[in-house]
C-alpha cells in the first residue's frame, strides 16, 4: 500500500500504552505527552477515561487492559512499551501476560505493590510474562525517606552512580551565607567543597542559573555533589543537622512497615503509631525491636507520652494526606526536629513550603520517577523528575556511537535548557567545563528542562537509529 | 480566560493565513490580471496585521488552553479569517460592497457556496480561484490545518480541534491530535488530487478542474460558471462529481481505514450505511417523481435526480437542473435533505446523519419502553452503548439547531424577504448548502437580500459550520462571567 505509506510517514515517535488511568497513569501520560510521545491510555472506568481525554492529548480506550481485544485495538503490536499501573497487582500482571502473548517484543513494565513479589522480580523477567521491570513504588518511597534522613535539611534527594553522586534539593534559609550572592562569586565565598548548582526553583518557576544570577532566600536550590563531600557541602548551605537516630512513624501501612523493618536493620530506634488495632497486632508480629503503639497520630497526649520532643524525625505515612500534614505540623510544634510527610496529591506540593513542611514524599512521584527511567531511549540508567515536573535529571551511559562522545562539550550542540552536570569516569567524578571531553562508557548526568528532553534522548541514542 | 494569549494565537493564525494568498497571487500573475495587485495588497495587510498582533502579545504565553478558550479561539479565528479573506474581493472588484465581500468570503470558508454574484464569469480568474481555494481551506477546517502544520499550538491543539470538529462520538485516528489532523489533511489532499486527475481526463481545463475540485471536496459548491455544473452538460462530469461529493460526505476516518486496507470500512460503519442508504432511497423517490413530469426518459430523470439529491444532502449545492420547476414532492424532499446533511467527520454540513440516526433510535427506545415499562435497553452504535451525556448533547444540538433556524428565518422574513426565500435561505445557510428556494434558488443568487439579512445569514453560516455549540456559547452570558 504505497498510498498508506504517504499518509503515515514522518511518524517515528515512541508509542506507549498505559493500562490504568489512576493518578500514576494520568501523570505519566501527561508527562509523556508533553514530550510529544504517542500515548494510548486504557481504563475500564469511564470517569477516569473522561478525565484523561478531557485534559491530555492522548488516545483513550475504555475497557479492561488485560483483554486481548482491547490491547489489539490499542495497537499493542507497534507499541514499544506497555505500562500496567492499575490499582490491582493481579490486573497488572495479567495485562503484561496478555501483552507478552500478543507482542513479545514490546517492553513491559508493571506496578506490583505486594511485598510477596519482592524476591520474584527476576523470575518474572525470565519466565512467562517477561516483565522487563517490576515497579514497586513502596520500595522507592522507603528509599527516598531513608536518603532524606541521611541528608539533613534536604527537600529532595536522589542518587546517581550507585549512590556515589548525590543530587540534592535544599531550601536556602535567610541566614545562609549564600543568600543573595551571584553564582559567579561562589568560588570566592566557598573555597572547598563547592557545590555544582544545577537548578533553582523560585516561585514555582524552574531556573537554570547562569553566572550573573543570584541565589535568593527561599529558593529551592538543586545541586550535585560527591557523597564523601556531602557533609562539607551541606555546611556551605549552613545546614548542620545530625543524621536521624530516633524516628517516629505515624501510619503502619505497607510503607510504614517496610520503613520500620529497614530501620530495624540499621539498628535505629523507631516507634510506630497505628490507629487500627488489628493492624497493630500484625505490625507487632512482623517487627522485633520497634515499639508498636495503637492510637491516633494526631493525639497530643499520646505524642507527649511518647516523648515526641526527643524524636529526630516524625514520618507521617497514613493513607490520608490531610491527616499526614496535620500530624507532621503537630509533631514539629511539639518538639520533633524534623518531619517527613507523605502526600499524594500533586496539587498540594506548592503549598507545603508555605505551611512549613519541607520534606515531602509521594509514592506516585516515586513510581513516576522509576517509570521514567525505563521509558527513556538510549542507555538511561536513572531519571528523576524535579518537583513540579518542570525538569528532569538523567544519568546516562555515553554510547560509543552516539553524538556526544570524543569531542569537547563546547562543540556539542546541546538543546536550550539542558546541561551536562557531571561526568563519571570509572571512579572519578568530573565537574565538566567547556573543554571536557566525554569518552565512550562514561556515565553522564544531564539536567534538562521538560522541553529539551526529546532532543536529549535523540542525542543520547545511537546515531544509526535515525537513518 | 487568557485574552492576550488568545489574541496572540489569532495573530499567528492570521499571519499564516495571509501567506496562503500567495496561491491566488500566482494565478493572478499567470493570467496577467489586475487581481494580482489586489492580492498583493491583501496579503500585505493580512500578514502585517497578523504579525503586529503577534508582536504585541508575543510575551503572553499559557501552558494550556481550556475548553472555553478553545471555543473562543475557534469562533474568533473563523470570523477574523473570514474578514481578511474578504479583502481580496473588496479590493479586487468594484462590484463588491464590504458586506457583499464579507458574505462571499464567509460563504466560502464555511463551504456554504451561497453567492452574491449575478455574473460569476465576469469575475477575474484570480478572484474566482480564491473563491474556490477558501472553500478548500475551510472544508477540512482552518484550525485542523493549523494544528497539523503549526507546532506553536502544542498541547492546546486538542481543545481547538474539539471546538472545530465537535462530532458526537469523537474518533482519534492517532494518539496525538497533531498526527490525526495531519492524516485527515493528507487523505483530503489525496482524494482531491484524484478528482483533479479525473476531471482533467474528462477534458476540463486545468484551471477549472482545480477550482471545481476545491469546491467539491469540501462540499462547498462554488462554480466558476454562471450555470454551475449544468454549464458542461456532460454525463461524465456529473458522475465524477456525484462520486466525489459522496466521498466528501463520508467520515474521513473511514477513508483513512480504507486506505489502510480495510476494504469493508464503509459497510461496517452504521452511520455510513445510513447515509448511503438515505441517498439511494431519496434518489429513487425523486427520480421516479420527476420521471414523466419533467424528464421524459428514465435515464435523464435518474441523472438529474441523483445529482441534485447528492448535491443537497452532502450540502455541496452544485446545480445541474432548476429543481424549482420540479413537482412539490421532490422539492420537499430536497428541502428536508438540507436538514439531514452528511456524515459526522466529513466536510459536509447539516444536522449530520449520525445525530439523526441517534435521534431515531432514541425515539424508538422511548416507544419500546412504553410497551415494556420494565425493560432495560440501551441505544447502541456498532454494538456499543451510547453514553447518556452523548445522547443528551445530540438532543440538545438538534433542539438548538431547529430553534435557531426558526428564530433566524422569522428575523429574515421580518427584514422584508418573502416566505419561501426566508425559510429556505436560513435552512441553506445554517446547513452550509448554498442554494435554497424562491429568490435564492439554484439559478438565482443572494444579491437582492437586504444588507442586514446578509449579516444574519453570515451568522447562520458560522453557526452551521462550527456545529452550533462553539459559536452560540459566545452569546451565553455565563461564558463571559469571571
Amino acid at each position: 500500500m504505497k498510498l498508506y505509506c504517504i499518509i503515515e510517514q514522518g511518524n517515528d515517535s515512541l508509542k506507549i500504552i498505559i493500562v490504568g488511568a489512576g493518578e500514576v497513569g494520568f501523570h505519566v501520560a501527561s508527562h509523556l505527552t508533553l514530550e510529544n510521545k504517542e500515548v494510548v491510555v486504557i481504563d475500564s472506568d469511564p470517569a477516569a477515561i473522561r478525565r484523561v481525554s478531557d485534559s491530555l492529548d492522548v488516545q483513550v480506550l475504555e475497557g479492561s487492559g488485560s483483554s486481548p481485544v482491547v490491547l489489539e485495538d490499542a495497537g499493542i503490536q507497534d507499541a514499544e512499551i506497555i505500562l500496567a499501573v492499575t490499582d490491582s497487582d493481579e490486573a497488572n500482571l495479567v495485562a503484561c501476560l496478555v501483552a507478552n502473548i500478543l507482542s513479545p517484543t514490546t517492553k513491559k513494565l508493571a506496578r506490583v505493590r505486594n511485598g510477596d513479589f519482592d524476591k520474584y522480580h527476576d523470575i518474572l523477567r525470565e519466565h512467562a510474562p517477561h516483565i522487563d521491570n517490576i515497579i514497586n513504588p513502596e520500595i522507592e518511597v522507603v528509599k527516598t525517606i531513608e536518603s532524606m534522613m541521611r541528608v539533613p535539611g534536604a527537600a529532595d534527594v536522589a542518587e546517581f552512580a550507585d549512590g556515589r553522586i548525590q543530587f540534592i534539593g535544599i531550601y536556602l534559609d535567610k541566614t545562609s551565607r549564600l543568600a543573595g550572592i551571584k553564582l559567579a562569586e561562589l568560588p570566592d565565598k566557598v573555597t572547598n567543597a563547592r557545590p555544582l548548582i544545577a537548578a533553582v526553583v523560585r516561585e514555582e518557576e524552574l531556573i537554570i542559573p547562569r553566572g550573573n544570577d543570584r541565589l535568593m532566600p527561599g529558593d529551592l536550590v538543586y545541586f550535585i555533589c560527591e557523597k564523601d563531600k556531602l557533609q562539607e557541602t551541606l555546611a556551605v548551605f549552613d545546614k548542620h543537622d545530625r543524621p536521624a537516630n530516633r524516628i517516629l512513624i505515624v501510619g503502619g501501612g505497607n510503607i510504614g512497615l517496610r520503613l520500620a523493618k529497614r530501620l530495624e536493620e540499621e539498628a535505629k530506634y523507631c516507634k510506630i503509631i497505628e490507629k487500627d488495632a488489628d493492624r497493630c497486632v500484625l505490625l507487632a508480629e512482623n517487627l522485633n525491636k520497634a515499639v508498636v503503639l495503637c492510637g491516633d497520630g494526631s493525639d497530643q497526649e499520646l505524642l507527649a507520652e511518647e516523648n515526641i520532643q526527643d524524636m529526630d524525625v516524625a514520618v507521617t505515612l497514613t493513607d490520608d494526606e490531610e491527616t499526614n500534614i496535620l500530624a507532621s505540623l503537630l509533631a514539629k510544634r511539639m518538639g520533633a526536629k524534623k518531619s517527613i510527610t507523605r502526600i499524594s496529591k500533586f496539587s498540594y506540593f506548592p503549598l507545603m513550603k508555605a505551611i512549613g513542611i519541607e520534606q515531602v514524599v509521594s509514592p506516585r512521584l516515586s513510581a513516576i520517577n522509576t517509570i521514567l527511567q525505563h521509558i527513556r531511549r538510549g542507555k538511561v540508567l536513572s531519571a528523576i523528575s524535579i518537583k513540579g515536573e518542570q525538569g528532569e535529571v538523567m544519568e546516562a551511559l555515553a554510547l560509543e556511537t552516539s553524538d556526544i562522545v570524543d569531542k569537547p562539550l563546547s562543540q556539542i550542540t546541546f538543546p536550550k535548557g539542558a546541561l551536562v552536570a557531571g561526568i563519571i569516569r570509572r571512579d572519578k567524578i568530573i565537574i565538566p567545563s567547556g573543554d571536557s571531553v566525554i569518552q565512550p562508557d562514561d556515565r553522564i548526568i544531564i539536567f534538562a528542562r521538560r522541553q529539551a528532553i526529546p532532543k536529549i534522548e535523540k542525542i543520547l541514542a545511537v546515531k544509526l537509529e535515525y537513518f | 480566560m487568557h485574552w492576550r494569549f488568545i489574541l496572540r494565537i489569532i495573530g499567528v493564525l492570521t499571519f499564516f493565513f495571509g501567506l496562503t494568498m500567495v496561491f491566488p497571487l500566482t494565478v493572478g500573475l499567470y493570467y496577467h490580471e489586475q487581481s494580482a495587485i489586489a492580492f498583493l495588497e491583501s496579503m500585505g495587510i493580512t500578514v502585517i496585521s497578523g504579525l503586529l498582533l503577534y508582536l504585541v502579545f508575543r510575551k503572553d504565553k499559557a501552558d494550556t488552553i481550556n475548553q472555553r478558550e478553545g471555543m473562543a479561539i475557534v469562533t474568533i479565528g473563523w470570523t477574523v479569517v473570514g474578514l481578511f479573506g474578504a479583502i481580496p474581493f473588496f479590493l479586487g472588484d468594484v462590484y463588491f460592497t464590504f458586506t457583499d465581500a464579507f458574505f462571499e468570503s464567509v460563504s466560502g470558508f464555511t463551504t456554504t457556496g451561497a453567492s452574491v454574484l449575478t455574473n460569476i464569469e465576469g469575475l477575474s480568474k484570480g478572484l474566482l480561484f480564491w473563491r474556490s481555494f477558501i472553500q478548500w481551506l475551510g472544508g477540512m477546517g482552518i484550525i485542523v490545518l493549523s494544528v497539523a502544520i503549526l507546532p506553536f499550538l502544542g498541547v492546546g491543539g486538542m481543545q481547538l480541534y474539539k471546538a472545530e470538529v465537535p462530532t458526537p462520538v469523537p474518533d482519534k485516528l492517532k494518539p496525538r491530535i497533531r498526527d490525526t489532523a495531519m492524516i485527515l489533511w493528507k487523505v483530503y489532499a489525496l482524494i482531491s488530487l484524484a478528482m483533479v486527475i479525473l476531471l482533467l481526463l474528462g477534458g476540463m481545463t486545468l484551471y477549472d478542474a482545480f477550482c471545481h475540485t476545491f469546491t467539491t471536496m469540501p462540499t462547498g459548491g462554488f462554480s466558476t460558471k454562471n450555470a454551475s455544473i449544468a454549464h458542461y452538460n456532460s454525463v461524465y462530469f456529473d458522475c465524477v462529481i456525484i462520486f466525489f461529493m459522496l466521498l466528501a460526505g463520508i467520515n474521513f476516518s473511514l477513508h483513512y481505514q480504507m486506505l489502510r486496507g480495510k476494504t469493508l470500512a464503509f459497510w461496517q460503519d452504521s452511520e455510513c450505511r445510513f447515509f448511503l442508504g438515505a441517498v439511494v432511497l431519496l434518489t429513487l423517490a425523486v427520480s421516479l417523481n420527476i420521471f414523466g413530469t419533467v424528464y421524459q426518459t428514465i435515464g435523464a430523470a435518474f441523472r438529474y435526480g441523483a445529482f441534485q439529491v447528492v448535491s443537497i444532502v452532502t450540502t455541496t449545492g452544485f446545480a445541474t437542473a432548476d429543481y424549482e420547476k420540479w413537482p412539490a414532492m421532490s422539492q420537499l424532499i430536497l428541502l428536508l435533505c438540507m436538514f439531514l446533511g452528511a456524515s459526522a467527520g466529513s466536510t459536509g454540513g447539516g444536522m449530520k446523519c449520525l445525530r439523526i440516526m441517534l435521534c431515531f433510535k432514541f425515539c424508538y427506545k422511548e416507544l419500546f419502553s412504553l410497551v415494556h415499562p420494565h425493560a432495560v435497553s440501551h441505544i447502541k452504535i456498532a454494538g456499543k452503548p451510547v453514553p447518556d451525556d452523548v445522547m443528551r448533547s445530540v438532543l440538545g444540538f438538534l433542539a438548538l439547531y431547529v430553534g435557531l433556524f426558526a428564530i433566524n428565518s422569522v428575523l429574515l422574513a421580518g427584514l422584508g424577504v418573502d416566505f419561501t426565500t426566508a425559510f429556505t435561505a436560513v435552512a441553506s445557510a445554517i446547513g452550509n448548502i448554498g442554494p435554497g428556494f424562491g429568490t435564492v434558488g439554484p439559478v438565482e443568487n443572494y444579491a437582492q437580500i437586504p444588507i442586514l439579512g446578509k449579516w444574519l445569514l453570515i451568522w447562520c453560516m458560522l453557526l452551521g459550520r462550527l456545529e452550533i455549540f462553539t459559536v452560540i456559547i459566545l452569546v451565553v452570558p455565563e461564558f463571559w462571567r469571571k
